[in-house]
């Protein structure tokens, strides 16, 4: 006897299949995207997918052994397939345990830039004002170490954070010496214009990790990120070369923010990163929060843009990788872990249930704890909507089961969502609660209206359809999907 | 502009339709009722649409009432499947705790 079966035996004689939950959309005129509950997908034509479900489908159709082998069916070939789907989406939510990874404290709202689409910042020298205290410090520390996470950042940001730095100094020696056998990392989050030996010695001493704001060329930056002197530019540039002088190349990362000057400059935009030897380019567009609102910032471009813009510069990049320069676009990466694999990055606008409260909590310079970042910066406009608590009054438990924290997420659950709960993409989406209500005053919006939705949905099918096309961008984004390969 | 479409309520039910018509509902409003042997769908454009580009919405609204009517097919079929996987995905997660 052979040590394996014969072809004939994988063959489903007689033509009877289960189907197991599979959701669809459509990807263009001809095919359509269909997504099991692990969120692996495949393209059919509109006929083979209404085969399928007609239970139509025989074992000799080429498609068939695909649609068995990513559990879209099981036949008496298949029995392990429910199982696996099990294992698979397990994986996905097993962060849920984990609970809160990302605690962000604003040490300062001041900030000597004065950048019209930021959310928060206070150009004053007002550090009563302004400035969080060591008792509010404290006691947020204490809750970020209550957190079931072994694991967890804390991420220092502002304002300028450094207009602080002797806060940052207390908050990462206390928390040395209370973490027990948790793992803490630390982030300053900085526009670099303060960085000095003595935060840099201190940085290396406690391997916190720098991120920044590069948003382009010289002229772009100093556009976008008015300061006086207007050196802004210049002094992030300076202060990435020296971080990575005492920290080491990978010590700091960078972030962009699209601004209607921005727009037909992405080429420029992804060749500074590359000049300035970063691995990727996170492409993200302006949040409609804060002062990018009362500015009209935000209102200056609209998503059509904004997705223009996007895939321009995905296509950019794709092209530099193919004559050899290694470089990534990070939203598309994170969007990628999600479709390739069985792990959830953790990014807390791609979380249903959303990841307010559950992927990162923010301790405010004045003790009030908000949902998210973004959840301050709609509080900075009057919105208080999700304010969880107070670190001053109120206990880890009354914080994290309180009604505003729980009604958003239960509510905001994309499993239940019109539209979102039939969606092949939900997977791969989040609830976003906070920008929903920010814009449209309901945790959910309305689906068909919603720029969230519309964004997203383009970028998923976009992604795929790149793929589906083009076996040098299949494997590009195969390694995308996996950042630590 | 206004147009009225008809679905045979022997084919198609009142939820695929109304389904439909929520994924359209920023290019126009919809009200559905049941009319003898069918359900009719009495839509609103906004004023400025063309005819062109009513027919072509309607086009797809109409083969959206097809997905909808396939989606509830599998949803029937794989319910209990759906459950099953749910329930053992998170029995091992730590999550659910016996009261």
């Amino acid at each position: 006897m052979s040590k394996f079966q014969p072809i004939e035996f994988y063959k489903n004689k007689t033509h009877s299949y289960e189907l197991l939950p599979l959701r669809f959309e459509a990807l263009d005129d001809q095919s359509y995207v269909v997504t099991n509950m692990a969120g692996e997908y495949l393209t059919l034509p509109r006929d083979k997918l209404s085969k399928l479900v007609k239970h139509q489908l025989t074992s000799s159709d080429p498609d068939y052994i695909n649609l068995r082998a990513r559990h879209f069916l099981v036949d008496d070939k298949t029995s392990i397939a429910k199982d696996l789907l099990a294992i698979k989406l397990r994986t996905k939510y097993s962060n849920l345990s984990e609970f809160t990874g990302l605690h962000i404290f604003v040490v300062s709202l001041r900030c000597e830039h004065s950048c019209p689409y930021c959310q928060v910042s206070r150009a004053s020298d007002d550090k009563v004002a302004f400035d969080m205290s060591k008792e509010v410090a404290d006691k947020s520390l204490d809750l970020a170490l209550k957190a079931p996470a072994q694991n967890i950042k804390i991420e220092f940001q502002g304002g300028e954070p450094l207009l602080n730095f002797p806060l940052i100094k207390y908050i990462v020696e206390r928390a040395e010496s209370l973490r027990g056998t948790k793992n803490i990392g630390y982030v300053i989050a900085t526009n670099l214009a303060l960085i000095n030996d003595q935060v840099l010695e201190f940085c290396k001493q406690h391997k916190i990790q720098i991120s920044t704001s590069l948003d382009g060329p010289k002229d772009l930056h100093n556009h976008n990120r008015p300061r006086k002197g207007s050196n802004s530019y210049e002094k992030a540039i300076e202060g990435i070369a020296s971080t990575r002088r005492y920290l080491g190349k990978y010590s700091v990362s960078a972030l962009m923010t699209t601004t209607k000057a921005s727009l037909g400059r992405v080429k420029e935009i992804i060749d500074e990163y590359v000049e300035r030897e970063f691995g990727g380019i996170f492409l993200r567009p302006l949040s409609p929060y804060g002062f990018a609102l009362k500015t009209k910032t935000y209102a200056a471009y609209d998503a059509e843009k904004w997705h223009e813009f996007f895939v321009e510069g995905l296509e950019y990049i794709i092209e530099l990788n193919r004559r050899g320069k290694e470089f990534r676009e990070f939203y598309a990466a994170t969007i990628l872990s999600k479709m390739l694999t069985s792990t959830e990055p953790g990014y807390v606008d791609l979380m249903s249930p959303a990841g307010i409260g559950i992927g990162a909590v923010v301790y405010n310079y004045d003790g009030k704890v908000f949902a998210s970042d973004e959840s301050r910066m709609l509080a900075e406009m009057g919105e208080n909507k999700f304010q969880i608590g107070h670190v001053l009054k109120d206990t880890y438990e009354q914080i994290f089961l309180s009604d505003a924290l729980l009604d958003p997420i239960e509510e905001s659950f994309a499993y239940s969502v019109p539209m979102c709960t039939d969606c092949a993409f939900e997977s791969y989406c989040g609830a976003d609660p906070v920008f929903h209500y920010g814009i449209y005053k309901d945790f959910v919006g309305r689906k068909p209206d919603s720029e969230f939705c519309n964004r997203n949905m383009k970028i998923f099918k976009y992604l795929i359809k790149r793929m589906e096309e083009d076996s040098f961008v299949k494997q590009l984004f195969t390694d995308w999907a996996q950042p630590n390969a | 502009m206004e147009l009225q479409v008809f679905f045979d309520k022997a084919i198609y039910s009142a939820e695929a339709i109304k389904k439909a018509a929520y994924r359209f509902i920023d290019k126009f409003s919809a009200v559905i009722s049941e009319n003898g042997t069918s359900y009719s769908c009495f839509i609103k454009f906004p004023d400025k649409s063309t005819d062109a580009q009513a027919a072509r919405l309607v086009d797809e609204f109409k083969k959206e009432v097809l997905d909808q009517d396939l989606r509830e097919s599998i949803k029937r079929e794989t319910e209990g499947v759906r459950n099953l996987i749910l329930a053992h995905t998170f029995s091992k997660a730590g999550l659910i705790k016996d009261e």
